[in-house]
This record gives C-alpha cells, sequence and structure tokens, in this order.
C-alpha cells in the first residue's frame, strides 16, 4: 500500500482502518495518508460510526446461559472496592502527621503499577507482560501473589500503627516485625554499584548483610527487610558491588537505630 | 445511555466505586458478549471482563468522551485480540482506545442504537460482506486468510469490507431516521 497506489485502493484500507483490523503498521500509513487527504478523512468518517458498532451486535441477552457467572461481579467489585479504600486511605494519610509527601508519592506510583500488572493493560510498554499473564496461569497467579505482597506493603507502611524512625534522605519503617526502609532522593549508584541495606541485631556486634536494590527513576526505593524489626536495633545503607557485599565496603549513606 | 456514562465516569474518575458498579450492570453483558464471541470460551471470556473492567477503573482518563459502548468495545477487542494472539498467530489489527473522537464520527443518534438493531442491519448484508467483516473483527483473522479460505482476491476482500460498512452505515441511518 502506498500513497501513488489507486485511489479506490486507499479508500478500502481506510474501511478495514475503521473497523480496526488492520495490522499495525498499515494503520500508521493509512492515519498517516488520511492527514492529508480530505477524501479519506471523509470516508473515514462516514465508516467509522458504522464499524464502531459493529461490536455491538454480539451483547449477550438476558439468559443466563450467554451471561457471566454470578461470581464475575462480586469478584471485580472486591478489587474495585479494596483499591477505592487505598485511594481513600492516601487521602487520609494526606492529614494525618509525619507522613513525607515523597513515600505517599511513592506508595501511589507503586499502586498505579501494581493495579497496571493486575489489569493486564493493552498498552505496548506492557504487551510482554500481557502476554506472558494470558499464556500462563501460574504466572497469573504468581502475578496476584505478588499483587498481595505489594498492597500488604504499602498498607503496612502507610498504618498508623506503624513506627518511623527518621534518617537523611530517608527513614525506615516497623511494622511489628516487619521492617521496610523508604528512601527518597537517592541518586542512581555508579555502574556495578547497587545500595545494599545491613542490619545490626540486638546484642550483635557485626552488621548482617541485607538485601540490594536500586532506586526508580525518581530517586525513590521501598524495601522490605527479611529480618524481624522487634529483633534489630540498627538499619543501614550503604553503595556496594553488583551482588552484595558480606561487609560494608563502603560509608553508609543511611543510618537509623531502632529506639 | 451516552451522558448517563459519561457522568459515571466522570464519578469513576473520582474514585467512586458505586458509580463504577452503575457502569458494570449497564455493560457487563456487551463486554461479555464482545469477548464471548472472540474467544468463543466462557472462561477466557469472563477473564477479558475482568481486565476491561478493571481497566476502566485504573484508567478512566482514556476514555475521552464520545459514544461509552463503542469506546468499550474497543478496549475489548483489544484485549480479546491479545489473548488470541497468545493462542495463535492472529491479526495485528488493533483499534486505538485512547484517541480524541473526531468531529462527526460519534453521532448521538447512533449512540443509542442497541445491540439488537445493529444485528437486524448486519443480517441485511449480504453474506460476502458481512462474513469478512465479522471473520476480521471477531475472529480477528487476517485479510489474507480470509481471501485464502474464501478462494477471492484480497482486493476483492477489502472491497466487500467496505461496501459492507458503507451499506451498514445506510441501514442504520434509516433505522435512527424513521
Amino acid at each position: 500500500m502506498s500513497d501513488q497506489q489507486p485511489y479506490h485502493d486507499m479508500l478500502d484500507d481506510v474501511a478495514l482502518y475503521a473497523l480496526g483490523t488492520l495490522p499495525a503498521a498499515d494503520a500508521q500509513r493509512v492515519r498517516d495518508h488520511m492527514a492529508t487527504c480530505a477524501e479519506c478523512r471523509a470516508e473515514y468518517a462516514a465508516l467509522a460510526p458504522a464499524a464502531a458498532l459493529v461490536g455491538v451486535s454480539a451483547e449477550t441477552e438476558g439468559d443466563l446461559k450467554n451471561c457471566p457467572s454470578a461470581l464475575l461481579k462480586p469478584r471485580i467489585m472486591r478489587e474495585i472496592r479494596a483499591s477505592a479504600a487505598t485511594s481513600s486511605a492516601l487521602r487520609t494519610s494526606s492529614r494525618a502527621p509525619v507522613w513525607p509527601a515523597y513515600l505517599v508519592a511513592a506508595a501511589c506510583f507503586a499502586i498505579a503499577i501494581i493495579t497496571s500488572l493486575y489489569n493486564v493493560t493493552l498498552s505496548s510498554q506492557l504487551r510482554d507482560v500481557q502476554n506472558k499473564l494470558a499464556a500462563s496461569t501460574t504466572r497469573s497467579s504468581q502475578l496476584a501473589s505478588n499483587l498481595a505482597d505489594e498492597r500488604s506493603t504499602i498498607s503496612e507502611i502507610m498504618s498508623s500503627e506503624s513506627k518511623h524512625f527518621t534518617g537523611s534522605d530517608g527513614e525506615v519503617v516497623t511494622h511489628g516485625e516487619k521492617l521496610y526502609v523508604a528512601m527518597h532522593d537517592l541518586p542512581l549508584p555508579p555502574k556495578g554499584k547497587v545500595y545494599q541495606a545491613w542490619t545490626l541485631a540486638k546484642g550483635a556486634k557485626d552488621m548482617a548483610p541485607s538485601v540490594t536494590f536500586v532506586p526508580d527513576s525518581r530517586g525513590v526505593a521501598i524495601v522490605s527487610l527479611p529480618v524481624d524489626a522487634r529483633l534489630t536495633n540498627t538499619v543501614a545503607v550503604s553503595v556496594e558491588p553488583e551482588g552484595g557485599s558480606k561487609a560494608p565496603t563502603s560509608k553508609p549513606v543511611l543510618v537509623v537505630p531502632l529506639n | 445511555m451516552t451522558e448517563d456514562a459519561g457522568v459515571l465516569m466522570e464519578r469513576v474518575r473520582a474514585r467512586n466505586a458505586d458509580a463504577f458498579e452503575a457502569l458494570y450492570d449497564a455493560h457487563h453483558r456487551l463486554v461479555y458478549g464482545v469477548a464471548l464471541r472472540m474467544l468463543g470460551d466462557a472462561p477466557g471470556a469472563e477473564d477479558v471482563t475482568q481486565a476491561v473492567f478493571v481497566k476502566v477503573w485504573t484508567s478512566p482518563e482514556l476514555f475521552r468522551g464520545g459514544n461509552f459502548g463503542a469506546w468499550i468495545v474497543r478496549v475489548t477487542r483489544n484485549r480479546a485480540l491479545d489473548v488470541l494472539r497468545s493462542r495463535a498467530t492472529r491479526n495485528e489489527g488493533e483499534l486505538p482506545e485512547g484517541l480524541p473522537e473526531t468531529e462527526g464520527i460519534e453521532e448521538a443518534a447512533f449512540a443509542r442504537i442497541d445491540a439488537q438493531l445493529v444485528r437486524s442491519a448486519l443480517a441485511e448484508l449480504p453474506g460476502e460482506q458481512r462474513e469478512p467483516i465479522e471473520l476480521g473483527f471477531f475472529n480477528g483473522i487476517t485479510h489474507e486468510e480470509i481471501a485464502r479460505r474464501s478462494g477471492i482476491p484480497l482486493g476483492t476482500v477489502k472491497t466487500r469490507i467496505r461496501s459492507g460498512l458503507r451499506k451498514l452505515r445506510s441501514v442504520l441511518d434509516q433505522a435512527v431516521t424513521a
């Protein structure tokens, strides 16, 4: 297909474009052509309303055989109301004392990512994830599990029962036995380096290595540390080689005593 | 229907779950119907229905006014096409979801057309026009494949689809002005 082809052929492609059945590359050519061709724009305007209704013909009637199961709506509404409750909690937390704006923003960002994954959006950026989800129920289950974990993390960090210990460019948050490091304005580590968390158990003399991480593009990182917060005395973060170190090799960028 | 859906979507943007539920009640049979027609199996159609409505909730800004029913059909079809692609090689055609509706495309009269009327209008098309439209739209089959199956040239398939859409437009015009 090209702009030099006979005109009726291009008009046929405009019809296919209106119906949404052209491959992406051909669809782009039609869009480009229509930008400069009034006749094809008019053809599109004439056909698009009818083409848009072709799908409407598939609406099911009220009989049970052609309707989704009765469990579908409760399943979806649980998801939506949980999300609405989280949004409400975010708004409420903004009125509560000591909630740093960066952490609220990070939570919103994380929720957006999580819900996007669960939603399996059609955006090109997530198409690979989407295809994998469609192809693998195992993978879907894993994502759903991750979703629950992430939501749990956000919920616990934002809980009024959590304790916040502030350090430079970040803070440590405890929620019962759970322990989180939340950092902001964190520059990307040098090439070949990562950030690594360290924990000092009560009564211990040496820092124990914990998880490694890198911040997102906005310099925010929220990580869960796999130790019991009730048995931990201090949390630190330093820059270490990829893969982590057994002992800190650089000056910590964050040291937060938990007392 | 359009105006109501538009108002409901405004409330969905404000994270109102009750508004979302009302949208679901009004449109779930359409979403499920499109998915079921395309995928041919109820569990797959339910998964698509859930994905579509969660997307309505998480990305309400993608709906930029106009005919909500037509928009949600586009979202549903694209999602179902992804499922079909994961099952086999299918048409890459995709309907843009985030584009603003252009002038003259979303006509109020067409927004009130229901499924039965569209089915009746499609039934008035000659089979040689209706079949390639439905195969391409619902089955995600490429035009080349339609041509191969039917044993007619590709150009003829395209022309029949265009002629079919023009006739469909004509029949619907008569229906809404009757």
